[in-house]
């Protein structure tokens, strides 16, 4: 008999649906718990994570109600903490490799992903970073995806690709409808680079993700249009 | 029959020494050091091992040629905590990593933690860029983490997350007993007394701890890093 598995989201956190893609991929039973982040009730921050934020998994304990975890649960936060706690616990799923080296491999995607997408990328959404600094982000990540693969490492799904594929979702928005706090127009301008051929590996590697039935499954696009339009309302100039 | 595994690093970089300590106490099968000049990097370095030029770097595999010759035939690994995770793949009995996942996921996030609060906050402040009081903020988050009454970081056993956080409680040590940095004069003197107080007891006695493990003390040179200290930090904020 298995533990049980509890996933605390947010329909709009990409970091959330990291692990939501990962477990589709696992084919992993488990319960998910949509958490009102406007009004965190006071049993998550107490109980679950003190820091207050999504994703959460909890493991293991009595099988309680989601709003009632049990204190007999580990609690696993940080979303990359999360995926390899899960490769750890489904070791045949393919979410990692059994090689070293291609192991090391998703790791490194992983930590390039946390560094130009997560951090630069985001960082231009944001307004706080260059248009040319986004595209050399990008394509330093394009430079690890390997010709003609299906995906980022290796030949199955792994959590390289369950790490990137919500943020590019989010990037596809933000190319399609210029929402963002960076200036009028760099949005689109963005997309126009990303649709050339310095780009076409790239973009090939984004459609093939954001087309799986389990990342379908999982996103919600007008739920996070228009919490983008919320967000992000104060363009520089 | 192994295959060939060679370390390129520096020893001013603690990057480096997280690797070459988990490599010590891992007890690895023999491998080979290279040390990379940081200020005059050779061309095969960067573009046969690593294009962004940063120490360390792990080749694995491929013909057993001299360092300074590498083949392409062997992988190469960059990134510190890439590295770690490698190193306890290919050593799954070291102990580097512990077996059960939970505890894999707690040795996970004290790295994660590490990265956030030390190698961001911590290192803001020694840059003159955040205060103080965020710093000692940021070894408290650390200090939680620590499991109660255990010389390591997680469980019972020396793991990454321990080479994680050597090689920058050495230079903490340095930072509070020189006062050496670009925050405002006497910051780092008074950031050691609060180390040395009540609250921060059980952090003093891990870091203690870490710096008395023989394998430290093989690989690391307090004097080197303290002249290196003097040399980048020269900005101190008012």
């Amino acid at each position: 008999m298995s533990e049980q598995l509890t996933l605390y989201l947010h329909k709009v956190s990409p970091f959330s649906q990291k692990i939501q893609l990962a477990l589709a991929e696992a084919n992993a039973p488990y319960r998910a718990y949509q958490v009102n982040l406007r009004n965190k009730p006071e049993w998550f921050t107490s109980k679950l994570n003190p820091v207050g934020q999504v994703p959460v998994l909890t493991y293991g304990g009595p099988n309680v109600n989601p709003e009632d975890p049990s204190s007999l649960s580990a609690k696993i936060v940080e979303s990359n903490v999360i995926l390899e706690f899960l490769a750890d616990l489904y070791p045949n799923s393919g979410l990692l490799p059994k090689d070293p080296v291609l192991r090391a491999k998703v790791r490194f995607f992983i930590d390039a992903t946390m560094k130009h997408v997560e951090g630069t990328y985001l960082a231009f959404v944001q307004g706080n970073e260059s248009f040319d600094n986004v595209l050399k982000a990008i394509e330093f990540i394009q430079e690890l995806l390997e010709e003609g693969r299906n995906f980022a490492v290796g030949d199955h799904y792994t959590i390289a690709d369950a790490c990137i594929s919500p943020h590019l979702a989010r990037l596809k928005i933000v190319t399609e409808t210029d929402i963002g706090n960076f200036p009028a127009g760099m949005g689109y301008r963005l997309g126009e680079e990303l649709e050339g051929p310095r780009f076409a590996k790239f973009k090939k590697y984004a459609q093939r993700m954001l087309d799986r039935p389990g990342f379908q499954q999982t996103h919600d696009e007008e739920a996070i249009i228009g919490y983008f339009k919320r967000r992000f309302t104060n363009r520089i100039q | 029959m192994s295959e060939q595994l060679t370390l390129y690093l520096h020893e001013i970089s603690p990057f480096s020494q997280k690797v070459e300590l988990a490599l010590v106490e891992a007890n690895a099968p023999p491998y080979k050091v290279y040390r990379v000049d940081l200020r005059n990097k050779s061309e095969w370095f960067t573009s046969k091992v690593n294009p962004v030029g940063q120490v360390p770097v792990v080749t694995y595999g491929g013909p057993n040629t001299e360092p300074d010759n590498p083949s392409p035939l062997s992988a190469k690994i960059a990134e510190s905590n890439v590295i770690l995770e490698f190193l306890a793949d290919l050593y799954p009995d070291s102990g580097l990593l512990p077996k059960n996942p939970i505890l894999r996921a707690k040795v996970r996030f004290f790295i994660n933690a590490i990265t956030k609060h030390i190698e961001g906050t911590y290192f803001s402040f020694l840059r003159g860029n955040e205060s103080l009081d965020n710093a000692l903020n940021a070894i408290e988050f650390i200090q939680e983490l620590l499991e109660e009454g255990s010389d390591f970081a997680i469980g019972d056993h020396y793991t990454i997350a321990d080479a994680c956080i050597s090689p920058h409680l050495a230079r903490l040590k340095i930072v509070t007993e020189t006062d050496i940095g670009n925050f405002p004069v006497g910051m780092g003197y008074k950031l050691g007394e609060e180390l040395k107080g009540p609250k921060f007891a059980k952090f003093k006695k891990y870091a203690q701890g870490m710096l008395d493990r023989p394998s430290l003390k093989q690989i690391y040179d307090e004097e080197i890093v303290i002249e290196y200290f003097k040399s980048i930090f020269t900005d101190r904020v008012q």
